[in-house]
């Protein structure tokens, strides 16, 4: 494990070399996040110092890797590393650290793409708490998906929870649940008809609480 | 020396041909209520209705309570006997449960004046867990850093560690990781100067200095060279599993990899983010009526998670459980 101050851009951020945009981008999010003063992850092991250091590299690393011209620059430069031969007499240290950086990149793979790790689910219907699983999954408050939809997060998070009988009409919802699963990624035409056909089914009789409160 | 990684693979000569032995999943966390007992009753039920043969054992002997939440109301046999030396096999101890593949070794009627055995006698348990006819043995740690605690979350490298997304287990959580890793940083070392580094590292306000495992890494590699690369060898194969418990937003979830990147950067070890299990009404419940939720409630949300936990740890399972099915 290299200390952060011999790290690269890449491991600095916790992504592989050939990481998307999308991927640096959410490594970013996910970085920022965990080095702010008052993280829940970190606030009782990291000083404030400690934190302010490595938020410092974070910065400067996805400054460099987000723009598309200097991450060829800089991939370039670390290439050119890459290539230089091996100094004549490595320290003991820089042994250790030869040793570490050899699998070094398996820890850095397994770092990508963070939520995608958790796989989405083989099968089933798509009802309220499958669609929140999958929100959950990417990485979204239902405030972001209100801000990508332009629905409440009240109707959304009535959408989760089932709450038919709160929802408008049928056409809004289906409507509102379409957005919601284009939004998190799932394919809004087979959601619509799941998720209709359940609105449904418990909807017939009107003024009947369908709600686990 | 080198046998410092778990207990080794039991004595030499104790049964001819080695049989394959079951997969070791202590779960531990520090604090207490966040879930560890809950988790191992369910992840346990997930893995046994896959067709596994699992073996839940409650460690906490100061406050057993796993034999309540897989609905075994008044366990005939414990833990407690194994302690006090009333039963020497502990394939006996191991209760079935309402669910086929399943069984429980409890923790009740334990002596209130030495509940916890002594670490002979724990080393010797371990050895023994080992041994049982199961593909997974899944311990259920009490909270706390207690050495027996910790003996028992080392008995392999990747134990689980159950956070629940509030300050007070975070911290928690990380004082237990700093326990285990030190001490399996101990466990390596050979020489008594490197040893005694070490253990002074381990008390957070050391006069040296030392603050981090990276800068102890410095300290060893002056001291002694071989030792550094043992030292190095203990950090990379250390790796405990994450598991998030009581998720409500997705902040929470992110909090999994936040911890994650922080054992990277600041602790020097890599650990792995297991999943989360999301807060749900239905856990209560499940609790309440004395039956894992998976078996209560499998299509419930939390089950979902439990579920896919379970399949990610049977996924990393080494093939044990093919070589159980041929014998």
């Amino acid at each position: 494990m290299k200390p952060l101050s011999e790290q690269d851009h890449y491991e600095v951020l916790e992504v592989a070399r050939d990481a998307s945009g999308e991927g640096v981008e959410r490594a970013y999010r996910l970085a920022h996040g965990t080095y702010t003063d008052d993280s829940l992850a970190g606030y009782s092991v990291l000083s404030n110092a400690d934190a302010a250091a490595i938020r410092e590299r974070i910065e400067t690393a996805y400054r460099v890797i987000s723009d598309a011209e200097s991450r060829r620059a800089y991939d370039a430069s670390l290439r050119a590393v890459d290539d230089t031969p091996e100094p004549p007499r490595p320290s003991p240290e820089e042994q250790v650290q030869a040793v570490l950086e050899l699998e070094v990149p398996e820890a850095v793979v397994s770092g990508i793409e963070p939520f995608e790790e958790f796989e989405e689910e083989p099968g089933g219907a798509f009802d309220g708490a499958r669609l929140r699983r999958s929100r959950m999954r990417r990485g979204l408050e239902l405030d972001d998906v209100a801000r990508v939809t332009k629905v409440s997060s009240t109707y959304l998070r009535f959408l989760e929870e089932e709450r038919f009988e709160e929802l408008p009409a049928r056409v809004y919802v289906r409507g509102f649940i379409t957005l919601y699963a284009g939004c998190v990624g799932l394919d809004a035409q087979s959601v619509a008809e799941d998720y209709m056909r359940r609105f449904d089914s418990q909807s017939i009789s009107p003024g009947r609480r369908g709600a686990p409160s | 020396m080198s046998s410092s990684t778990g207990a080794g693979p039991g004595l030499p000569g104790t049964g001819g041909p080695t049989k394959p032995q079951p997969r070791m999943i202590p779960v531990g966390g520090g604090k207490g209520g966040v879930g560890k007992t809950f988790v191992v009753a369910n992840l346990g039920t997930a893995l046994a209705r896959m067709g596994y043969r699992v073996v839940t054992v409650d460690g906490d002997l100061e406050g057993a309570n796993l034999h309540t939440c897989l609905g075994v109301s008044q366990p005939s046999a414990s833990l407690a006997d194994y302690v006090a030396h009333r039963e020497e096999d502990l394939g006996k101890l191991a209760l079935e449960t309402a669910t086929p593949n399943l069984r429980l070794i409890a923790a009740t009627g334990g002596n209130l004046a030495t509940p916890q055995p002594g670490h002979a006698r724990r080393v010797q348990l371990l050895r023994e867990l080992r041994k049982l006819p199961a593909d997974f043995v899944l311990i259920d740690l009490g909270a706390g850093t207690h050495p027996a605690v910790m003996d028992y979350f080392m008995v392999g490298d990747d134990g689980v560690i159950v956070v629940s997304p509030e300050p007070t287990s975070v911290e928690n959580a990380y004082s237990f990781l700093r326990a285990a890793f030190y001490r399996r940083l101990r466990l390596s070392m050979v020489s008594y100067d490197v040893r005694r580094v070490v253990t002074l590292a381990m008390d957070e306000s050391n006069e040296r200095g030392i603050r981090t495992p990276l800068d102890l890494l410095r300290e060893v590699q002056a001291l002694d060279k071989t030792e550094g690369k043992r030292f190095v060898e203990a950090m990379r194969a250390f790796r405990p599993r994450v598991l998030i418990n009581g998720v409500r937003t997705a902040q929470d979830v992110q909090l999994g990899f936040s911890v994650r990147s922080i054992c990277r950067k600041y602790f020097g070890f890599d650990a792995e983010y297991l999943g989360y299990v999301n807060f749900d009404d239905g856990v209560r419940r499940s609790v309440r009526s004395r039956r894992p939720l998976l078996e209560l409630a499998p299509r419930c949300d939390a089950s979902i998670y439990l579920a896919r936990v379970a399949n990610k740890l049977a996924a990393t399972a080494p093939a044990a459980s093919q070589g159980a099915a041929t014998r």
